[in-house]
């Protein structure tokens, strides 16, 4: 069985193989033999070529969300994460990451921004967070202004990279 | 001793303090938010009143709906915690005209070191060491004129304020207009007073406060001291006592210190003085915090003095049983804040639904947790979700327990500060004792996290998809992490 996460930007292709109780895990043609021992419902016991791992899992939607030794991953089932990928990069979009007000717009439609110039003020959880440009480029469109209360995941204005940014 | 508290606030401190009553035989009333009404605190409290909707101005941060719950249940004390109404002089007046106690110091005492600028005059005016500074700052016209004498760089504070709200450094005077802006705004939202002061910034210092202690008849102690200069946005991640800094010889003059600013105000109650310690070796009040202060574990690990039991017999009128030369304390302690934040996003909140949780245990290790599997975190508070702290013999003995209970604190669903800490825990620095307030600008400017487990986190993700979905764990929320994905895709233009 093929099974294909998108991990950031990375896409992570693995074959499982369920064989006699254990795994044979196909990933970059390395192959792995893992054995897999719940302990509850999120909890288990990873054996993974010999070496044991205590593994924390859960579900939110279709991701899948996992500690191993205080560090945590997100994996994203390809076939949806794929779609959103691609819109992302065609059309770089400013969210608003929590629920919040915006306390001040710092750029017009037109303006040109380098990478790391404050785009827009957002208030939220009591603290003012700068909404940064993460690469060069123009902004096309701002949707909200100052005093608006928007909604997480809210697109908050629109920008259009550089060519060789986006490249 | 009193027979019912109402505890005036939410998350681990108020389970912390639920708990406290409860040892010691007394009922606990909690209060909640409409967005709180399964909170962990409230499922503990003996009784709970909802005092209004989510946002804190009109629930938590209500005088009069508070005061109301106290009364309405027969509680003869409100105890406020620390943040929303513990420092506000306003609160404890209500409180005590209400014919109830409250557990902390007078309304005067509140209100005169409330005021940063007063309090610093105050305990100046006691022998107290301060950084040079200019009172009430006025318009933008003036401002490059009026903080010359203070010299760059400088430090922007809020007069009524702390917790790192509304403070803002400036380095350059072409920076003075918009940070005083920002600094105004931001004081006028969180506090209702915008008024500002200016100080002298100075590089690389370590914060160090010390937990005073004292009865209603002007009995005093000090508990020694806390060193909490791992900070982020000014606020405190890491804390521990003792303070590696700190020679016997300093820790006598700092604590004599502490003290007298504490006597300037008649303080009564548990509460902190804050200094910032230079490079070398001579400190300066920054500020008092009079309350309990969230890092009081490492004190009571370390001194094995419950602060919360004491807070509540001296406010039941008990004289103070504590005598200075029998306060020892033995071993170290270390306090990691385990906040709902992206430290590879500027540490910005990041509120989720906490879909598994697992707690470390073990000898020496005490959490204090405001979650429960299941809890989803609310957008309206402040994003603290539980303390971890450990007691050991030794500073690096502490330290490496805690690196191993951290490693076993796991959350999913709700990114946290936790490999953050990890890290700045096998910081060399760290490791040696070299700390101070600038410490993760220093050492961790552009912090993106560790990957070392990806292979095997994809293998037991891959196992764990073939099994069949879990009712349990499914479902979706609109917040918990679709912002932050679409963030992380819109990064990929960097190229």
């Amino acid at each position: 069985m093929r099974i294909v996460f998108r991990h950031r930007q990375d896409q992570l292709s693995l074959d499982v193989h369920p064989e006699a109780g254990k795994y044979r895990v196909v990933v970059d043609g390395d192959e792995h033999i893992a054995e897999a021992h719940y302990l509850d419902d999120a909890t288990l016991l990873l054996l993974v070529d010999g070496r044991r791992y205590r593994v924390d899992i859960a579900r939110q939607g279709k991701e899948h969300l996992v500690a191993v030794d205080g560090e945590v991953y997100t994996f994203a089932p390809e076939s949806a994460a794929a779609a959103h990928h691609v819109a992302a990069l065609a059309s770089p979009e400013v969210i608003a990451p929590m629920p919040g007000k915006v306390l001040q717009v710092l750029v017009h439609a037109g303006d040109h921004v380098d990478t790391g110039d404050g785009l827009l003020i957002l208030e939220a959880m009591k603290m003012e967070n700068r909404l940064l440009a993460e690469a060069a480029g123009s902004v096309d469109e701002v949707r909200v202004a100052a005093g608006d209360m928007v909604e997480g995941g809210q697109v908050l204005a629109v920008l259009r990279y550089d060519e060789e940014a986006a490249s | 001793m009193f027979a019912k508290v109402l505890i005036a606030n939410r998350g681990e401190i108020a389970v912390r303090l639920i708990r406290g009553c409860h040892e010691l035989g007394v009922r606990a009333v909690a209060v909640y938010s409409e967005a709180d009404a399964t909170a962990p605190h409230v499922l503990l409290a003996d009784e709970a009143v909802c005092v209004g909707p989510a946002p804190s101005a009109q629930s938590y941060l209500d005088i009069d709906r508070i005061v109301d719950a106290a009364r309405h249940t027969g509680a003869d004390a409100v105890h406020p915690g620390y943040g929303f109404l513990a420092e506000n002089a306003a609160f404890a007046r209500a409180v005590e005209e209400a014919g109830l106690t409250f557990v902390g110091p007078s309304a005067e005492a509140i209100a005169a070191m409330g005021d940063k600028v007063a309090a610093r005059r105050r305990v100046a005016a006691a022998g107290v060491p301060v950084v040079p500074a200019v009172e009430n700052v006025g318009d933008s016209a003036e401002l490059a004129h009026q903080v010359e004498s203070v010299g760059y760089p400088l430090l922007i504070k809020a007069a009524a304020g702390g917790g790192g709200k509304g403070m803002r450094i400036v380095r350059v005077g072409s920076e003075l207009e918009s940070a005083f802006a920002a600094a105004r705004r931001e004081a006028q939202s969180a506090f209702g007073d915008g008024r500002l002061f200016v100080e002298r910034y100075l590089e690389r210092p370590r914060h160090v406060e010390v937990q005073v202690f004292a009865d209603q008849r002007g009995r005093i102690v000090h508990l020694g001291e806390r060193e909490c200069s791992i900070q982020r946005r000014h606020q405190k991640i890491i804390e521990e006592t003792p303070s590696p800094a700190l020679t016997p010889e300093l820790r006598e003059r700092m604590t004599t210190a502490a003290l007298a600013a504490a006597r300037s105000v008649d303080y009564a109650n548990a509460g902190t003085v804050e200094f910032l310690l230079d490079q070398d070796g001579r400190f300066y009040f920054l500020e008092m915090n009079t309350r309990l202060q969230v890092e009081h574990p490492v004190t009571e690990l370390v001194t094995g003095i419950d602060l919360v039991h004491a807070q509540l017999r001296v406010a039941a009128g008990e004289r103070l049983w504590l005598r200075q030369e029998e306060i020892v304390a033995r071993g170290h302690a270390i306090e990691c804040r385990v906040y709902a934040e992206d430290p590879a996003h500027n540490f910005l909140p990041s509120p989720g639904v906490v879909r598994h949780l697992r707690e470390p245990d073990g000898p020496g290790v005490r959490v204090d947790s405001g979650i429960l599997p299941g809890y989803a975190v609310p957008l309206h508070y402040d994003p603290l979700l539980a303390k971890v702290s450990v007691w050991a013999e030794t500073r690096e003995a502490a330290r490496r327990r805690m690196r191993n209970a951290l490693s076993n604190y796991v959350t999913l669903g709700c990114t946290t500060s936790i490999p953050f800490l990890l890290d700045v825990l096998d910081h060399p620095a760290f490791a040696g004792g070299d700390t101070h307030t600038h410490f993760i600008e220093e050492h961790f400017p552009q912090w993106r996290g560790r990957e070392a487990h990806r292979l095997i986190a994809a293998i037991a993700a891959a196992i764990d998809s073939t099994r069949p979905t879990r009712a349990a764990t499914g479902g979706e929320t609109a917040v918990a992490a679709s912002p932050w994905t679409s963030l992380g895709h819109w990064r990929l233009g960097q190229g």
